[in-house]
C-alpha cells in the first residue's frame, strides 16, 4: 500500500534540487544612521542616553529597551574600552573553514552601558583577557563608507 | 576610567535622510493616498534613488539559499512517469475520481489511494493566460503562454499546469484541443519540463 511504503536507504530518497536567489539591503535605520556617519566624518562614537534610567546604548537604539523612552539624546562616548568577552572563529558564515582564523570581541567603549561586537586585530589569542583595554582602529577617512567595516578591529593598548 | 561624556548637538534626522514629502513619489507606498485617507505611517520613505545614491547607510547581503524538495510518494512516482513519457494518475477506489497530478490520498474520501492508471498526453485548455512578466518579474514581448490543461483519462476538471506552445497567442481558447510536446527521452530527467510545452491538435 502506497502509504506504508518504506525508504531503507538515504539514497532512495529522492528530492528536488534548486536554489533561491535572495538579495537584501539592510538599513541602518535611525540611530544607526547617525552612529555610522559620526564615524564616517568624524570617527566619533555615538550612543543613544535614556533621560529615564540614563542607560547609553553604543551602538545607539531610538528607544529604551528597559522603559520603552523614545532615545533623542546622543552623546559622544570614548573610542576604547574595555573587552568584556572573547572567541576565536574559525568557521565563516557560509559554513567553511577560514583560511585565517577570526578574533571577535564584545566592546563595552567607555561612557557606554551596552557593549558592542567587533573584531580584534593586532594580537593574539593568547595575548586577550577579559578587562583589557581596546581600541578602535579606523579606516582612513577618505575611505570610510559609512559601515560597520569603516572601523577595522580593535587593538589592546598598554593602560 | 570613564571619561567624561560630551553632548552633541542632534542634527535633524531630516537632514540626512530623505524628507516625507519627497517619499511621496515612492510608487510602492503612495503617502499622498494615505494623507487623504487620514492615515499616519512612522517611519522614513525612502526611493530606490536614495539606496543607489547612498543616501542611506546599508548593509548589503547577497544569499545563496539551496534547497533539496523531498518529491515524496505520488509526485516522486508521477515524476518516474514523465521520464518515460507517460503521464500517471491515480483513481480513489471510493469515489472513483481519476486525479492527476496524483497523490497518497484521497481528500475528498480521506482514503489511501493505490490504484494507479497511465493517462493520454492529450487534453483540454481549461484556462490559460498570457503572459508578459517572467517569475522573477522580467518584461518580454513574446508572452508566456501558462494554461491548465485537463488531461484525458482523467475526472473532469482534473489537470495540471503547463505552458502552450506552437500556437497564435490570439487563437488560443478555453476548450482547445492541445497534445503534449515531449523531450527527446536522453533529455528527460524526471521533471515537469520533460514535457516541452503543449500544442493544439
Amino acid at each position: 500500500m502506497a502509504m506504508k511504503e518504506r525508504l531503507n536507504k538515504a539514497s532512495q530518497a529522492k528530492a528536488w534540487y534548486g536554489e533561491l536567489p535572495v538579495e537584501s539591503l539592510y538599513t541602518a535605520g535611525i540611530a544607526g544612521e547617525k552612529f555610522f556617519r559620526s564615524i564616517q566624518k568624524d570617527g566619533v562614537f555615538l550612543g543613544s542616553k535614556c533621560p529615564k534610567c540614563n542607560t547609553v546604548y553604543v551602538p545607539p537604539k531610538i528607544y529604551c529597551e528597559r522603559d520603552f523612552e523614545k532615545l533623542d539624546d546622543y552623546v559622544e562616548v570614548a573610542e576604547c574600552g574595555s573587552l568584556e568577552s572573547f572567541t576565536c572563529v574559525h568557521i565563516g558564515l557560509d559554513g567553511k573553514r577560514l583560511p585565517e582564523p577570526i578574533l571577535v570581541g564584545l566592546i563595552n567603549l567607555d561612557g557606554a552601558s551596552t557593549s558592542l561586537i567587533h573584531k580584534l586585530g593586532e594580537t593574539t589569542v593568547d595575548e586577550l583577557c577579559m578587562g583589557m583595554r581596546v581600541c578602535a582602529v579606523l579606516k582612513p577617512k577618505a575611505k570610510r563608507e559609512g559601515k560597520i567595516t569603516d572601523i577595522l578591529y580593535f587593538k589592546p593598548t598598554k593602560s | 576610567m570613564l571619561k567624561k561624556v560630551k553632548k552633541v548637538k542632534t542634527t535633524k534626522t531630516k537632514k540626512t535622510l530623505r524628507r516625507t514629502s519627497k517619499a511621496t513619489q515612492n510608487p510602492i507606498m503612495n503617502l499622498n493616498k494615505a494623507k487623504e485617507l487620514n492615515l499616519q505611517f512612522q517611519g522614513t520613505g525612502l526611493s530606490s534613488d536614495d539606496f543607489k545614491k547612498g543616501k542611506v547607510c546599508t548593509t548589503h547581503w547577497l544569499g545563496d539559499t539551496k534547497y533539496a524538495w523531498d518529491r515524496g510518494i505520488a509526485i516522486g512516482k508521477y515524476l518516474e512517469g514523465l521520464k518515460q513519457g507517460k503521464i500517471l494518475g491515480v483513481e480513489c477506489h471510493k469515489c472513483g475520481r481519476k486525479m492527476v497530478p496524483p497523490r497518497i490520498f484521497c481528500e475528498w474520501c480521506f482514503k489511501p489511494i493505490d490504484n494507479w492508471i497511465e493517462l493520454l498526453d492529450t487534453g483540454t485548455v481549461n484556462t490559460f493566460s498570457l503572459c508578459y512578466v517572467t517569475w522573477d518579474m522580467e518584461r518580454v514581448k513574446e508572452p508566456l503562454l501558462p494554461a491548465v490543461i485537463e488531461i484525458d483519462g482523467a475526472s473532469k476538471g482534473m489537470g495540471i499546469m503547463h505552458l502552450l506552445g506552437e500556437v497564435d497567442p490570439k487563437k488560443i481558447h478555453v476548450g482547445m484541443r492541445v497534445k503534449a510536446v515531449w523531450k527527446p527521452e536522453k533529455e528527460r530527467e524526471g521533471a515537469i519540463t520533460d514535457i516541452k510545452y503543449w500544442k493544439p491538435i
